[in-house]
């Protein structure tokens, strides 16, 4: 028995010190500064566009010199979108690889799993679509994108102030854990506006849209906000006769593919993350679409939030005086001055805060003869447009 | 709240149809089949796959139905060359890993909720009449027959055609009904390509109402499932009421502010009630019978 417990316990301290050997601050200083981030390119979320763009940025800026001398070096894990491998991506990024930050991540776990591993390795990470909630609610983590907190008090913004319709409605499937959130973004409208829902409900499923439509009908509504499935909802909408009432679509609706779905006589809006990335020649847009174009990269919102995170990020590198390491670039992006980046509505701003939701408003595209048309008036930020 | 019972009541007929296919599996060949729906989406997406490129739709639906017989028609061939002589509960477990497989194959094939979506024909969607507030279209009593005579005509098959007695005989004594001379293999890989076919054209006339992407159109399994338990898995008039009984419920579901947000738990509530209410005489290490 003694001898048993005294392997276990030569054993636990080999691995311990095998770990910290292991173990990096990525504080080295010299050679290629090496960028982590964790995207999902198998799995149910899938965006291998990201990374691309993200490097095809590195290699521009590398071809230019680099950053003081020193080339980016991005490095790139799959999660595809399990838990337990997003989980083991941070690990190794930030204890084996060294990375000193993370930059245009996309994972649909990373942020609700990593958040605390980043605050304890007082690592930052700027990713390119933040997508659960705890991507707007971590010290150390701030999205290029709006999420879906700022963007749903921009589309119930839209919808009151822009459109001017006074029955509002909204039809939301909401993640686990971000009802809370929600419910501040209709406050935050509320406050805003003075105006409240007329019908609201946020458990929408899959299934038959049919009875959720008939409740929106029985109320009144003039505009719903909406945010799941797009092909069964506008045709049952259609079969309802809902075709005067403005369905306002969140920005994960904005494909291509959506567009060809929705019946010519009905009428739908979707919230956009960045300027609208059908139209190249929008603000921003144009550098965007050379960028993606040269590399061979395909053309979609997800390619603009890599371009952005990945300039921002270069920006913030290229204050930093000194050695570029794990603390100062955290150090860099904890006092960095906002950035006017024009693929958004707001400055980008990291900052000291706790939570970080710098990218505000959204610009809106309407349905129209199965594709997006681009409405004039630029972006609507609450409160300011 | 009527009108969303009602509402839900329109839903029922696709439902009933979904849990119909997993009947009629369960019946002619003894399997649970949890790859079901993803083979019927995979044939259903080849059909609009072919109808993008200008195809004629009526015949994309047959070139579809044909894959989707085709693909059930190998996964019955596997089951009946490798996994014949095991348990019910193996042959479940090797539909699910097949689920898993098609799903992500589909997923790949034809992309994600957003950027997969497609606008499936719709030929049924006029409006025949309103009930309270709730329009009521063709496709409704489309689905309403199509479920009532796959339940008649299925029903007959089984009891009064000597078809239907080999089939039966190979789906509860598939050895014996080798010995006395049945053609078990040949047989069984027949009913699942039919069944196959059957469930693409389900998934086709559902899509409009249930979703227009491969991961929702495959993951219909879970209602399909949960309707086809009402049934007991036997019962095809049973099963057609479950597709009934559970629109309804989800129509009362979210039309009540308190049970709103469970909405999505309700096919998994009836599942779990109707199991309990099944074993509820078992007696331990008693067989299960079918």
């Amino acid at each position: 028995m003694k001898r048993t417990l005294m392997t276990a316990a030569a054993t636990a301290l080999a691995v311990s010190l095998t770990a910290a050997g292991c173990q990096s601050s990525g504080d080295s200083g010299k050679g290629p500064i090496k960028v982590g981030s964790i995207n999902g390119i198998t799995g149910l979320f899938q965006t291998p566009e990201v990374p691309k763009a993200v490097k095809a940025v590195f290699d521009e800026v590398n071809a230019a010199g680099g950053i003081n001398g020193r080339k980016l070096e991005l490095i790139s894990k799959d999660d595809a979108m399990d838990p337990s491998r997003s989980g083991q991506a941070a690990r190794e990024l930030i204890q084996s690889s060294g990375v000193v930050a993370l930059a245009g991540s996309s994972s649909a776990v990373d942020c609700g799993l990593n958040r605390a591993t980043y605050s304890k390795s007082k690592i930052v990470s700027v990713p390119a679509v933040g997508v659960d909630p705890a991507c707007f609610t971590s010290p150390n983590i701030a999205p290029v994108n709006p999420g879906p907190y700022a963007l749903t008090t921009a589309m119930l913004y839209y919808a009151s102030e822009t459109l001017k319709h006074d029955k509002v409605c909204m039809d939301y499937t909401v993640l686990p854990g971000s009802g809370g959130g929600i419910e501040d973004a209709i406050k935050q409208w509320e406050t805003l506006t003075g105006k409240h829902l007329t019908h609201k409900n946020l458990a929408v499923g899959q299934g038959d849209p049919t009875r959720y439509l008939v409740a929106d009908k029985n109320a009144g509504c003039q505009a719903v906000i909406y945010n799941a499935v797009v092909g069964p909802w506008f045709a049952q909408a259609k079969t309802q006769g809902m075709q005067k009432v403005d369905f306002i679509l969140a920005a994960n609706s904005y494909t291509d593919a959506n567009a060809k779905v929705i019946p010519p006589d009905m009428s739908a809006y979707a919230g956009t993350e960045w300027q609208p990335y059908t139209d190249p020649t929008l603000p921003g847009n144009d550098r965007w679409a050379k960028l993606v174009e040269k590399n061979g990269i395909q053309k979609t919102a997800f390619s603009q939030g890599a371009v952005m995170a990945a300039d921002v990020f270069v920006d913030v590198l290229k204050t930093i005086k000194g050695d570029i390491t794990r603390e100062s670039v955290t150090k860099a992006f904890k006092e960095m001055r906002p950035i006017n980046y024009p693929m958004v509505g707001t400055p980008y701003v990291f900052g000291p805060g706790d939570k970080h939701n710098p990218i505000q408003g959204s610009r809106f595209v309407k349905a129209d003869k199965g594709g997006w048309k681009v409405l004039p008036g630029g972006f609507t930020v609450p409160g300011k447009s | 709240m009527v009108n969303s019972v009602v509402a839900g009541l329109t839903s029922g007929g696709g439902y009933a149809l979904l849990g119909l296919c997993v009947v009629l599996t369960y019946r002619l060949v003894a399997v649970v089949n949890f790859a079901m729906t993803a083979v019927g989406a995979m044939g259903a997406f080849v059909m609009v796959s072919l109808t993008d490129k200008g195809l004629n739709v009526w015949l994309a639906l047959v070139v579809g139905a044909l894959s989707a017989a085709l693909l059930s028609g190998l996964l019955g061939a596997a089951l009946v060359r490798w996994f014949s002589g095991h348990r019910e509960r193996t042959k479940a477990a090797v539909t699910v890993a097949l689920y898993v497989a098609l799903t992500a194959i589909g997923l790949r094939l034809f992309g994600g909720t957003s950027t997969g979506a497609h606008r499936f024909p719709n030929p049924f969607g006029d409006p025949v009449f309103t009930v309270g507030g709730v329009v009521v279209p063709q496709s409704v009593l489309v689905s309403l027959a199509f479920a009532l005579l796959i339940t008649l005509a299925v029903g007959l098959l089984l009891t009064r055609t000597r078809l239907g007695l080999k089939l039966q005989a190979l789906s509860e004594r598939p050895s014996t009904a080798e010995v006395v001379g049945i053609p078990a293999p040949l047989l069984a890989v027949g009913v699942w390509s039919g069944v196959g076919a059957i469930t693409m054209l389900v998934i086709v006339l559902v899509a409009p109402r249930l979703g227009g992407d491969f991961s929702t159109l495959a993951g219909l399994i879970s209602t399909a499932l949960a309707v086809a338990m009402v049934g007991a898995f036997r019962s095809l008039p049973l099963t057609l009421a479950g597709g009934l009984i559970l629109g309804c419920l989800e129509g009362v579901s979210s039309s009540l502010d308190a049970i709103q947000k469970y909405q999505g738990v309700v096919p998994f509530l009836v599942i779990l009630v109707l199991l309990w209410w099944r074993s509820r005489r078992e007696v331990w290490d008693t067989a299960h019978s079918r």
